[in-house]
């Protein structure tokens, strides 16, 4: 309680909250096409381009306001003035477009365009055929769209949440791992835990102080879900919320796995040494594992199929930040998940048997740091 | 009970008894196995042979969790507010919400602590970590209270205050045990002693039964007597010559009524005075004596 009561907590999620509100939102804005506004300058006769680039651009998201400009020359000037960004100036079969340094490829294609659209009209009147009597037959000709993969914008989709599902994990397995490690050591350097287990089984101890952190763990990363879940759907970031659901979703059931069976070896690792100081040096080892498993995500999300990483994916040190990333992105299989859940059970089991007798062995040695095999052995 | 630490025999077939309402004082060199030995009897430790019985019959968790313990080295959270620590630990030990909340204001008034509540136990002066520390096993009516080194590094003031509740708590019928450096304050505070040495107990009564157990000694001045006057009584032997005054040590043959008659005879007779040992002495004695057998 006194670590959720303590402003840095408190400070610490709404941050975190704001900082994947804020995250999303930056994606948005970076994925969509950003409008870009165009100040073009027509001269005479070319002033006909204008109402037609004027339309067209704004099909591919290009914003041109059009300005009658009297001549060349003051044009050119306000063109060097920053004033106007383009200057179209002579005949519109084939009119000047003066920049200061580049053209707007967009702008360049729509304007290119439509040079050959006038010139193709002029050369049809020239050979006595009716321009828009050809144009509208030309116009019905379309395209036939054949899509062979219309997933694959879900499918990076997908890849995003499913690479932000497991840096989460991540972060959230080593931050509160730790926190249990910091509790174990803790109640041993301030010797309270000679009262506790005066009347509380070990066993208890050890559970409560997993669970209760677990808890607080949980608790964050839901509201965190939550946050980023309708932060991405309403900026459309993800357009299908099952995504995102299943995304959420996922990492809460191995958050709650990767969890208890990380925390029991972060707690024995902790039952370890007498001071908040070495800290460090046991928990390294197991922090090193959960990042390592984090970095070869990178490595099966580029490789998919191969075998050896649907291995990983199943076996519990790196079940918890690998499978729910591949469930983010739909490569897990129903049987796979099966197999990593019971094999992560199986872990706990073994994590519990083996981390609990570690802690019961050590937990009241105080001094200097207590070696594995003597705290497997329990010699006290 | 016995335990050992690989090699090490840290409690060597050790049997005491403290009963209801006592006070009773765990006396030891460092590593003689006093901590050992009280954390068997909460059952934070196992022992390797024997059995710790409460009321006649082996102890359960349920009167394990009654026993209120001072551990050695203070053993709160340092950065929980002091009044949600003891209802916290009131409650752990198997208190209802509204039984530990009482307690817990209870105590801290009794400590004069009352205005201290929601402060942060590591905000505390020494003494008055001290008095939480007691206060902590206190606050859930405890059947037992066993007490390591309570008044270590207390004011006389504190002392005095602390062994009050001690006695307060006896009279209810709560055996009290501590274990002290202070041989002078166990002297003071405790209705019997045990002396432990190398795990051993080697003698445990009440005070005047310790005192009485080493040899019997007189103080006699007779100024006027010749040097090595009393050499010659039977089964007396002079311990010590301070000026005129002699050390005598009688042994169980020896009649102190006699002695008295040849030092009368002598000349005049200015004091004749038991020497009361004090527990320091005792210890000594105590030591010295198994130092002697582990020898021989």
């Amino acid at each position: 309680m006194t670590r959720v009561r303590s402003r840095f907590f408190l400070i610490g999620t709404v941050l975190l909250m704001a900082l994947l509100a804020g995250y999303i939102v930056l994606q948005a804005l970076v994925f969509s096409r950003a409008t870009t506004s165009v100040d073009v300058g027509f001269v005479g006769a070319a002033n006909a381009l204008a109402q037609p680039l004027k339309t067209v651009a704004a099909t591919e998201s290009v914003n041109v306001k059009t300005h009658l400009v009297p001549d060349v020359a003051s044009g050119n000037s306000q063109v060097e003035a920053g004033r106007l960004d383009v200057l179209v100036s002579g005949d519109p079969a084939g009119p000047a477009v003066t920049v200061k340094d580049d053209l707007n490829p967009t702008l360049a294609a729509t304007l290119s365009g439509l040079v050959k659209q006038v010139a193709l009209d002029e050369a049809m009147v020239a050979g006595g055929v009716d321009p828009s009597a050809i144009n509208a037959k030309v116009a019905t000709a379309t395209i036939h769209l054949v899509v062979l993969d219309p997933n694959a914008a879900v499918k990076l989709q997908r890849q995003v949440v499913a690479i932000f599902v497991a840096a989460l994990l991540y972060v959230a397995l080593v931050l509160y791992g730790q926190f249990v490690a910091a509790g174990v050591v803790e109640e041993k350097a301030n010797r309270i835990i000679e009262i506790l287990l005066s009347t509380v089984r070990p066993r208890q101890l050890l559970f409560g102080k997993v669970v209760g952190i677990g808890l607080m763990g949980f608790l964050q990363l839901l509201l965190l879900g939550a946050v980023g879940l309708i932060a991405a759907t309403q900026t459309h970031v993800i357009d299908v919320p099952s995504i995102g659901v299943t995304a959420v979703l996922g990492a809460l059931l191995w958050f709650v796995l990767g969890f208890i069976f990380y925390a029991l070896i972060f707690a024995a690792g902790g039952s370890l040494i007498s001071r908040q100081e070495d800290l460090g040096a046991v928990t390294g080892p197991i922090t090193m594992l959960i990042v390592g498993s984090y970095l070869a995500y990178f490595w099966v999300a580029a490789n998919p199929t191969d075998p050896l990483g649907v291995l990983l994916s199943m076996l519990p040190p790196f079940a918890p930040t690998l499978m729910p990333a591949r469930m983010a992105t739909g490569d897990a299989q129903v049987w796979q998940v099966v197999v990593a859940i019971v094999l992560m059970i199986g872990g706990i089991a073994a994590m519990n048997w083996l981390a609990a007798r570690i802690y019961f062995n050590s937990v009241l040695r105080v001094g200097s740091r207590v070696k594995l095999m003597e705290a497997w052995r329990g010699r006290q | 009970m016995t335990k050992r630490y690989g090699e090490l025999v840290a409690v060597r077939n050790l049997e005491l008894e403290v009963r209801p309402g006592e006070v009773f004082g765990f006396v030891g060199s460092n590593g003689a196995g006093k901590t050992t030995t009280m954390r068997i009897v909460l059952g934070v430790l196992g022992a390797d042979a024997g059995e710790v019985l409460w009321e006649g019959s082996p102890i359960g968790f349920e009167t394990r969790r009654r026993i209120g313990y001072m551990p050695e080295e203070r053993g709160l959270y340092p950065k929980m507010r002091i009044g949600e620590q003891l209802r916290y630990l009131s409650q752990l030990h198997g208190t209802s919400s509204a039984e530990a909340t009482a307690a817990t204001r209870q105590w801290l008034d009794r400590f004069g602590l009352a205005d201290r509540s929601g402060d942060e136990v590591i905000k505390l002066s020494h003494g008055n970590q001290q008095r939480v520390q007691l206060a902590a096993a206190l606050v859930f009516d405890p059947v037992l209270l066993i007490l390591d080194e309570p008044f270590a590094g207390l004011d006389p003031e504190a002392v005095d205050s602390m062994s009050e509740v001690l006695h307060e708590r006896a009279a209810e019928g709560v055996p009290v045990v501590f274990s002290s450096h202070q041989l002078d304050l166990v002297e003071r505070i405790c209705d019997r002693v045990g002396i432990i040495q190398h795990g051993h107990l080697i003698a445990c009564g009440t005070i005047d039964e310790l005192r009485g157990r080493g040899p019997r000694r007189l103080w006699v001045d007779a100024p006027a007597a010749p040097s090595g006057w009393a050499a010659a009584l039977p089964g007396v032997h002079v311990d010590r010559v301070d000026g005129t005054r002699v050390l005598l040590q009688l042994d169980a043959s020896a009649d102190d009524q006699a002695v008295l008659r040849a030092a009368l005879a002598t000349g005049p007779v200015h004091e004749f005075r038991r020497d009361q040992p004090s527990l320091l002495d005792v210890f000594r004695e105590a030591m010295s004596e198994t130092r002697v057998v582990a020898a021989s």
